[in-house]
């Protein structure tokens, strides 16, 4: 009886083995429902090869776009009055054109609303209209994908941001009628969220050399907007909009990075990962420091709601102990701890918290499925219960 | 009378100097000739400024010629967002001479060169709130001492 014993609790041990091996993740379950299912169209090897290279071609011509820019905008920054710290261009197939007035309008809001006033360090945008006819000799430039060229030795106080308008708001842009009422507030948001990284250099003036070498690493993705508005309800990704009962919502989760995924579940280790990845003792700076942010749906974020992480930082703690922090020339974990007080991933894990309920992670057996197995395991061990004792010597 | 004549020169000069200034350079220039003022600067020998902007750890240098046996007061300011400035003298050969880090914002050296030569001086942006902060310095030869 003893040996009968011993060999179910090995069964059962197994059993355990096997179900922490090979069951599925939480939310990976079979997809049920119909058999035929819409399939993603998916490019061919020759399609994805052109993307890459007209991909590359734009981030070269923002480049060069900007370092142009730099030189052609310090005449017209000298001639700007004492106080000025925001000037607006624009420009159209390569050719300087007057700046739509709702444009200069809508950007002198957004700057006023954003609080900054003078600033240390002027912002030059360059707005960069569509052209409406069709581009055959180059790949058209895409809305959403702005650059920006960081303040740096040469001239340490301009920051240059060049933002292709796209063929929507290029049309209102030109009088087109698009709406019946013209979105000027959404003009505005636009334009507040394009300053992206110039609207941290004019509040906040250059980063100390471990904040910048750390948010160079990441391509600035957890300062791409100063203006953080509200938290709830925000809904920037397919995590916040869907529920955990639906397939694709895991499908978004688990497209994620591990630490993002680990912050999701209010793992303070995997939020402090996610927070100071790229933050490193010897940060290297690029001359010219380049910016590309790609704001367009459906990059995967290397943190949920990432975009707004040190605007919120800055909200959070106040002007004076932000700026402690980005020009602190302690390394990047210390300075950011002893701005928040806290421990990072403590911080991050309860901020992420406010915008996505934290999920469950570890495997997860579907009901049916465990009861089959329970079922299955029952009877094996009964059978061989059953002859184990017929073998027993009476 | 030469306070007087500062003050009309630089409120002539206003306008043009204004134009696209932002107000942290004009700040430390009036810092500046404020202090210049203070001293009892000779009027045979100009005074020497130079002005820009540094972030913080950064430093920057430039060279003069100074004349032996005239003292001359180095001043540096910065503006207000600037915690705390050195200034560091170097010979024709680069090493150190003199260095002052102590007084925060406003470091001073005086110094009298035995022989004509061209010094460095070199300001490192040790402490500033908010980058860049503008710094302006200024040589003034104060008087000759006699041989």
């Amino acid at each position: 009886m003893a040996s009968v014993k011993r060999w179910v609790l090995v069964g059962l041990a197994g059993c355990a083995a096997l179900a922490l091996a090979y069951l599925p993740p939480r939310g990976a379950t079979a997809r049920d429902g119909s058999f035929f299912r819409a399939q993603v169209p998916w490019g061919t090897p020759a399609r994805h090869r052109a993307q890459a290279l007209a991909d590359e071609w734009r981030s070269a011509d923002a480049s060069l776009r900007l370092l142009r820019a730099r030189r052609e905008l310090q005449g017209v920054l000298r001639e700007t009055k004492a106080g000025t710290s925001l000037v607006v261009v624009s420009e159209s197939a390569d050719v300087a054109i007057a700046t739509p007035p709702i444009v200069d309008s809508a950007f002198h809001v957004a700057w006023r609303q954003l609080d900054l006033g003078e600033t240390k360090v002027r912002v030059a945008v360059i707005i960069h209209l569509a052209v409406t006819g069709p581009v055959r000799d180059r790949p058209t430039i895409e809305g959403g994908i702005a650059a920006y060229l960081a303040p740096d030795s040469t001239d340490r106080t301009t920051c240059i941001a060049v933002l292709p308008a796209g063929i929507y708001w290029t049309r209102v842009f030109r009088g087109a009628t698009v709406s019946r009422r013209l979105p000027f507030d959404a003009l505005v948001q636009t334009l507040k969220t394009g300053l992206g990284p110039c609207a941290f250099y004019a509040r906040y003036g250059a980063p100390g050399k471990s904040v910048r070498g750390w948010l160079v690493a990441r391509g600035w993705d957890l300062a791409m907007t100063l203006d953080v508005g509200a938290r709830r309800p925000y809904r920037n990704s397919l995590i916040e909009m869907a529920e955990p009962r639906y397939p694709w919502y895991w499908e978004a989760v688990y497209s994620l990075p591990p630490t993002a995924v680990a912050c999701l579940a209010s793992r303070v280790d995997g939020c402090r990962a996610a927070v100071l990845a790229g933050a490193n003792d010897d940060p290297a700076i690029p001359v010219p420091d380049i910016v590309r942010i790609d704001r367009r749906w459906g990059r995967v974020p290397r943190l949920l709601e990432g975009q707004r992480f040190l605007g919120d930082v800055a909200r959070a703690v106040g002007r004076d102990r932000f700026l402690s922090f980005w020009t602190s020339a302690l390394p990047v974990d210390t300075a950011l701890a002893a701005t928040l007080k806290r421990p990072v991933g403590e911080w991050t894990a309860e901020w992420q918290r406010d915008f996505v309920r934290p999920i469950r992670l570890g495997p997860t057996p579907p009901l049916g499925a465990v009861t089959i197995a329970l079922g299955i395991a029952t009877l094996a061990l009964a059978l061989v219960a059953l002859s184990a004792t017929r073998r027993q010597v009476q | 009378m030469k306070t007087g004549a500062t003050v009309l020169l630089a409120i002539a000069a206003m306008p043009a100097l204004l134009l696209g200034q932002q107000r942290w350079e004009q700040q430390v220039q009036n810092r500046l000739a404020r202090a210049v003022d203070a001293l009892p600067a000779t009027s045979t020998l100009p005074v020497v400024k130079r002005s820009g902007m540094l972030n913080t750890s950064e430093g920057a240098s430039f060279q003069t010629p100074l004349t032996e046996h005239v003292s001359y007061a180095i001043i540096a300011v910065c503006d207000d967002d600037c915690s705390r400035l050195q200034l560091t003298l170097l010979s024709s050969s680069g090493s150190d001479v003199a260095t002052e880090r102590n007084s925060e914002s406003l470091p001073t050296l005086h110094f009298t060169p035995e022989t004509t030569a061209r010094y460095g001086i070199r300001v490192v942006m040790e402490g500033c709130r908010w980058n860049p902060c503008w710094y302006a310095i200024a040589v003034v030869p104060l008087r000759k001492t006699p041989s």
